[in-house]
């Protein structure tokens, strides 16, 4: 007997049709004389919220603001740019931090009642006003998933156009985890009310610093 | 077994019809989501260039698909995914219940999916012993109420606040209110929260698969995409093996299109790309990955004039732009898949005779063409799909009789005139205010009349408007009627009698 899958590809390989070749890569892209506006303006409209800042140094310091205004005592951090290395102890010692592939004890318990998840972005997208973030070595996905708010520390260097530009440039082997980020959680399924905070975070703050 | 007969069909509509909070409910989400589609298309530069593009796309991908499949198998092999097959239904439940006893998972969590939807997954998890939560806000709402989707995208779409209350409190345990909508959010986020974080294993669909990288992508806006594939230890994904593109460049074209087309949003708030499981350094993340390629008769299609149907990625487009599905609602097309693309595909994949009464839940208006991101010519494989059911004789022997002497009855013309002659009189009993309405056993809704046979006909008049031009000095001359419009114009005046056959036939419900 033929297995599922012999007999899935038989079936198809008799109707193949050679003749048909794919199209051109789609060329055509957005352009935005002002891309840190269009990204702000358009995760802004999505509920989410954009501060920006001059640099990490800044980055950093807004990001104390963030944390205070939301009384967070618990904050579970990715150990990526701009945040690897920095001393988050020392700056802020009234918050517990729970620093990935750094602190010991269980990552999921501690970001399932963390009151905020801190990461950086692989990307921007200013048209759609999405953040990438990507797993990997000191990059949990859970940080920026459980916790009720999510604050992205974007560089404006890492801001591209738009999906077809940034999946077009990119390199290399994939991620094996990448979430391209567009406001807060959200639901409308009861009477098509928006409610935020579904399953993930509430609240999606992005800190975009840099020229 | 007769899944979705004509009588079936018209019962529930007529059900969703009088239900006037599913009708508002129904309206006021369509009418949103064709607001949104239409600005959200309207900020792509070339948006219609780029639909032609991605047709063009997907059409070439399901020319060559084995060559794609092989690819995207071969990907996601060496990026640690498991990749298996599965013919049918049945070979697609046993592959995932083997997966969940493999790891002794009791308790599976689901993210929204069409496909395990289609394989009827939560019903065999359940006779297997495995509890499966569906963690999409709507689907949780219809998997409570046990009951069908109503939309594809809006599952719960015909629920009140409060039914959804009522639901809740039953499932925890304590008297909620109706009022606030957020906070029976946020009661359905610690409810599931719960069995995330308790699962041994996630399920999800995959809106698509890119060959060149072996990567799925799931859609969510809620983010239980994201939870199924990065909570639970095992991630289970059950993809159509018609959901698959060759490269990024081509799954960023379809990402653009897809969110617009479907709730009017640039982009769903989670876009996961998922290419194998957790990484040997990952901090977190699923240990395996599996993913099933599905085919449940799609392989059938490649290749027919139906292969266009395997274009569609689920984007609900048509659903919100149909007239028939925005009066009908989504159960009255007995599937998971309603409106255009369910009326269409439900009868392709699961057989015409179950569903015959689908082809023709659709006034033809072309609506769902105009929308569709893939532009699928819905309308046309509607008709083809009606016409095999008169050469494949799923129409029953007494209608293509009567419409055969139909046929013949229009080309004897003085018979035709005595049978409608006849029909002037018989139909007086049932002609209210110039319409002639059937008996409410026929007509269960008594929405609809048919035109009553007028007291002269179109041909009488003619002839005597002709009679009056061959008089001396006609004012105007009129141009005499063909003998093909004839015909056609006696053809329209019988209509009313065969659709009055078809009723009564319809009536009796079952046949052979
Ligand atoms: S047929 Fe077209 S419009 Fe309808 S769901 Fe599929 S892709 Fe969307």
């Amino acid at each position: 007997m033929n297995t599922a899958r012999e007999d899935i590809l038989n079936a198809l390989r008799g109707r193949v049709r050679r003749s048909e070749s794919p199209p051109a890569p789609w060329q055509s892209r957005q352009h935005f004389d002002d891309p840190i506006a269009r990204f702000a303006d358009t995760l802004t409209s999505l509920y989410g919220e954009v501060i920006r800042a001059t640099n990490a140094d800044d980055a950093l310091n807004r990001l104390g603001n963030v944390l205070t205004n939301l009384g967070a005592t618990r904050v579970a951090v990715n150990d990526e740019p701009p945040l690897a290395g920095v001393d988050l102890a020392a700056r802020w010692p009234d918050i517990t931090w729970h620093i990935v592939g750094r602190t010991e004890g269980d990552l999921k318990s501690f970001c399932a009642d963390a009151d905020a998840g801190v990461t950086g972005a692989i990307a921007a997208l200013a048209e759609t006003g999405s953040i990438v973030v990507s797993s990997g070595p000191g990059r949990s996905r859970l940080v920026s998933l459980l916790p009720p708010v999510h604050i992205a520390l974007v560089p404006v260097s890492c801001l591209t156009t738009d999906l077809l530009t940034w999946a077009a440039a990119r390199a290399g082997e994939w991620p094996a985890n990448v979430v391209a980020i567009t406001g807060p959680s959200r639901t409308a399924d009861i009477e098509q009310t928006t409610a935020l905070g579904m399953h993930g975070p509430k609240r999606v703050i992005a800190i975009l610093y840099g020229e | 077994m007769n899944e979705v007969s004509f009588h079936n069909f018209r019962v529930s509509a007529a059900q969703a019809i009088a239900n006037a909070h599913l009708q508002s409910a129904i309206d006021g989400a369509t009418l949103k989501f064709r607001n949104g589609r239409r600005a959200m298309l309207a900020d792509l530069p070339d948006v219609e260039a780029m639909r032609d593009h991605f047709k063009a796309m997907r059409s070439a991908t399901l020319a060559h698909l084995t060559d794609y499949l092989e690819q995207f198998e071969c990907n996601a092999r060496a990026a640690g995914a498991q990749v298996h097959w599965a013919r049918d239904a049945a070979e697609a439940q046993q592959i995932v219940i083997g997966i969940a006893r493999q790891h002794g998972a009791q308790l599976a969590v689901k993210a929204k999916s069409m496909t395990t939807e289609e394989i009827h997954l939560n019903a065999a998890l359940a006779e297997a012993g495995i509890t499966s939560v569906e963690t999409d806000l709507g689907e949780w709402i219809v998997q409570l109420a046990a009951e069908a989707p109503a939309h594809i995208v809006v599952p719960a779409l015909h629920k009140t606040r409060q039914q959804v209350a009522e639901l809740f409190s039953r499932e925890v345990g304590k008297p909620l209110s109706a009022d606030d909508i957020p906070t029976l959010t946020a009661e359905a986020r610690r409810a599931l929260r719960e069995k995330f974080l308790a699962a041994q294993i996630g399920i999800s669909g995959a809106n698509l698969g890119v060959a060149e990288t072996g990567s799925i992508v799931l859609v969510t806006n809620e983010g239980n995409g994201r939870m199924v594939s990065s909570v639970p230890p095992v991630h289970v994904a059950v993809m159509g093996i018609e959901k698959l593109c060759p490269t990024w460049d081509d799954a960023a074209v379809w990402l653009e299109l897809l969110a617009r087309s479907s709730t009017g949003q640039p982009l769903s708030v989670y876009t996961t790309v998922l290419t194998g499981p957790a990484r040997p350094d990952d901090p977190d993340g699923p240990r395996e990955l599996h993913i099933v390629l599905y085919d449940g008769g799609r392989s059938r299609l490649i290749g027919t004039s139906y292969e266009e149907v395997l274009q569609c990625i689920r984007c609900g487009a048509c659903l919100n732009h149909c007239p028939v599905y925005q009066e009908a609602g989504g159960h009255a097309y007995g599937h998971a898949y309603s409106g255009p693309i369910g009326a269409v595909l439900v009868p392709l994949l699961l057989g015409l005779e179950q569903y015959e009464a689908l082809p023709h839940a659709s006034s033809l208006c072309g609506a769902c063409l105009e929308v569709c991101p893939a532009r699928i010519d819905l309308p046309r494989m509607l008709l083809d799909l009606r016409a095999e059911e008169v050469t494949h004789g799923i129409i029953a022997p007494p209608e293509q009789a009567i419409e055969k002497s139909a046929a013949w009855l229009l080309r004897h013309r003085r018979l035709f005139n005595l049978l409608t002659d006849l029909g002037r009189v018989f139909q007086r009993p049932l002609v209210r205010h110039g319409g002639l309405w059937l008996p409410r056993r026929l007509n269960p809704a008594q929405e609809r009349q048919l035109p009553s046979l007028a007291p002269r006909s179109f041909h009488d008049l003619w002839e005597e408007l002709a009679a009056e031009e061959a008089a001396p000095a006609p004012v105007a001359r009129r141009r005499l009627p063909s003998r093909r419009t004839t015909v056609t114009l006696a053809g329209l005046s019988l209509l009313p009698l065969a659709l009055l056959w078809r009723l009564l036939r319809r009536k009796g419900g079952k046949r052979r």
